[in-house]
């Protein structure tokens, strides 16, 4: 931290918000399933992913929050919806099972590629707290993979239409955060984002065209991570109406 | 209604060691999800350290009194059918006195 | 022997603190009476997870949205964890879902009523919760002893509800007034409910799920309980139980209270509540919206394949 120039250590919190917010949003999203989900057993599976996730973005918060000198739940819950910089994938609502699917797998794939880099990442905090997280991630990708292949083989035309609608917005998982250059100079960030999207791609093909399922042409856009929507103004209302409802309280 | 799903019985060792004890019951439709279920219902709080899953169609149950409670003497068996006190009192009383003579 | 014989048998069996498997042989009206009082059990796991489920959104921080998240999960757990024990006494899942989406089988009082703040998550967690596991203890000694085993796993993961509970209400209540003030107001709108929950006192000898030992303690044993415990550890914390009547007798060792509402509990659990045909509604709908997958993921084609 100290031992940081100021320019990385910007760009090191821009990233921790990236992954952060990333976890924090589809975290979210996806704990709306407790409680309806399709079966009793997988209601509990869902939840339990959803809250590893939300654990993920506290971690990554609090390091980001020694940084920047504030606290985790005052970045989480007092920012405005504009200052978040999650993918755009994580703007959509949760939707229907088979949308939650298509977007949890390749949120996840994405994910493991990107923790795989930053587990190599020169800043020891960092290496050392996403080496923790992919220790559950492991699990997600596992259960994501088992539904992948479920709903492929008996349900493969919703799961096609719902990866492809996830699709476009997936690629934003990849859209760097800003000052990637002094990341990578700094090693915080062994590799540019760019090889992380085609090992991504290189890993995901095999396993779409076994399955018969859509990859869609769609680059990387340069606005994946600022662009907001209707759906997550939504989202972000109903998680500041508690927590923006008295200023200075504690809950 | 869809009802093809199977129960799967869970067995749970809490510390490695332990004996494995029953800790109850999953549907899924298959082992995998299974799997993942039982992880679930019997290790999602670290309360685990290892699980068997099993289809319940596998396990064959006996319950049956006369084979597992049978009604004759069985004391021989049992560390607790072989009363020694005072027989081990009696040698020592005898081994000492063929001592001291 | 013949089945009044065999009948006789094992009622003497369990009225003399036997335990009962699945796999027994038990009468027709024990099977029958064990499956209505879990079945009502799991029906309201199910149906209590909506009430709190609204507020996951919104909790005011990681730590008590992950906290609240795992309460929700857990009776969902819960949920299954019942559902599973009535299967096995013989009536399918999907039938206890259509019948309580239907309307024909019932679920507890308390969760037939709205949410209306963050601080009734705090009530629920804390005192509804205590509530019922001052019911669920004395059903770990029930004489169907996969019921009996269930509710241990239960009351273990109860335990930790009750705590997230009281931390939220404590929280609120060292804070702000106008913290406080909600806190009141849910212990207000949630302190009738509460006292309707065990239901109205019963006659011992003619309450058979007592005198076949499905449960172990009476209605009135059980809501005494609660009440010795539990109105300290409200009234310690500044807030005040709206009931003038309700005082603890020395002499006779029995809390006195105002006659809870028993009109109301039974219009409630008939349906009549103020949110119970919304939620119903809510259920209906996203079991509809899900069929799709449990007759992709669990139909007989896909097993196969």
């Amino acid at each position: 931290m100290s031992e940081l120039d100021a320019v990385p250590r910007q760009a090191l919190a821009e990233l921790l918000l990236t992954v952060a917010d990333d976890e924090f949003v589809i975290g979210f999203w996806d704990s709306e399933w407790t409680g309806i989900a399709p079966m009793l057993e997988e209601d509990v599976a869902m939840s339990s992913i959803s809250q590893d996730e939300i654990g993920h973005a506290r971690a990554l918060y609090e390091l980001l929050a020694g940084l920047t000198d504030t606290d985790a739940d005052a970045i989480a819950f007092g920012r405005p919806a504009a200052d978040f910089r999650h993918a755009a994938l994580l703007n959509h609502a949760r939707t229907d099972w088979a949308f939650t699917v298509a977007r949890r797998y390749l949120y996840e794939t994405a994910d493991a590629v990107r923790l795989a880099a930053l587990a190599r990442s020169s800043y020891a905090p960092l290496s050392e707290l996403v080496t923790k997280m992919r220790r559950e991630e492991s699990y997600h990708l596992l259960h994501m993979d088992a539904w992948l292949r479920r709903l492929a083989a008996a349900a493969h035309d919703r799961l096609a239409s719902a990866l492809e609608r996830a699709w476009p917005d997936a690629q934003a998982i990849f859209t760097p955060p800003a000052g990637e250059a002094a990341l990578l100079e700094a090693a915080i960030l062994p590799d540019p984002f760019a090889a992380l999207h085609e090992r991504w791609l290189g890993q995901l093909r095999p396993v779409f065209a076994e399955l018969d399922l859509p990859i869609v042409s769609a680059a990387v856009p340069s606005d994946g991570r600022t662009r907001r929507t209707d759906d997550f103004a939504w989202l972000h209302g109903e998680f500041t109406s508690v927590a923006g409802s008295e200023a200075g309280a504690t809950w | 209604m869809a009802e093809s799903d199977r129960v799967w019985e869970v067995f749970r060792q809490e510390s490695e060691g332990d004996p494995m004890i029953h800790g109850g019951s999953v549907r899924a439709p298959d082992e995998e999800l299974a799997m993942h279920y039982a992880r679930e219902f019997y290790g999602r709080r670290q309360e685990s350290h290892r699980l068997w899953v099993v289809p319940r169609e596998a396990i064959t149950e006996l319950d049956d009194p006369d084979l597992l409670q049978p009604p004759f003497d069985r004391s021989f068996k049992k560390p607790g059918g072989y009363i020694i006190k005072h027989k081990l009192e009696a040698a020592k009383a005898r081994a000492a006195s063929e001592k001291g003579e | 022997m013949n089945e009044t014989e065999r009948a006789e048998a094992f009622y003497a069996h369990v009225g003399s603190g036997g335990k009962v498997e699945a796999d027994d042989w038990m009468p027709d009206d024990y099977r029958a009476a064990v499956l209505k009082f879990v079945e009502m059990h799991a029906n309201s796991e199910l149906m209590g997870v909506l009430p709190e489920r609204e507020w996951i959104l919104r909790a005011p921080t990681l730590r008590r949205k992950l906290a609240l998240t795992s309460k929700v999960q857990d009776e969902v757990g819960h949920a299954q964890l019942l559902y599973r024990v009535a299967e096995d006494l013989g009536k399918p899942r999907e039938q206890m879902l259509a019948d309580l989406m239907a309307g024909t089988t019932k679920f507890h009082n308390v969760f037939h009523y709205p949410t209306r703040s963050w601080a009734d998550v705090g009530i629920i967690a804390w005192l509804v919760d205590a509530a019922a596991i001052v019911s669920q203890q004395a059903l770990r000694d029930s004489s169907y002893a996969p019921y009996a085993r269930t509710m241990k796993k239960i009351c273990w993961e109860e335990s930790v509800h009750i705590m997230h509970g009281r931390d939220v209400v404590l929280t609120m209540m060292n804070g702000t007034a106008a913290q406080r003030a909600l806190v009141q107001d849910a212990l207000d709108r949630w302190w009738g409910p509460l006292m309707q929950m065990h239901g109205p006192p019963t006659d011992p000898s003619k309450d058979k799920d007592l005198h076949w030992r499905i449960k172990a303690k009476g209605n009135e044993q059980l809501r005494q309980e609660f009440l010795s415990i539990y109105v300290p550890r409200i009234r310690e914390l500044g807030l005040r139980i709206p009931d003038s009547e309700l005082e603890y007798d020395e002499a006779t060792g029995r809390w006195h209270y105002t006659e809870p509402d028993w009109d109301e509990l039974r219009s409630v659990v008939t349906g009549h509540g103020p949110k119970s045909q919304e939620r119903l509604a809510f259920r209906r709908f996203n079991h509809g919206q899900t069929q799709w997958v449990r007759d992709a993921v669990l139909a007989p084609a896909a097993a196969a394949a």
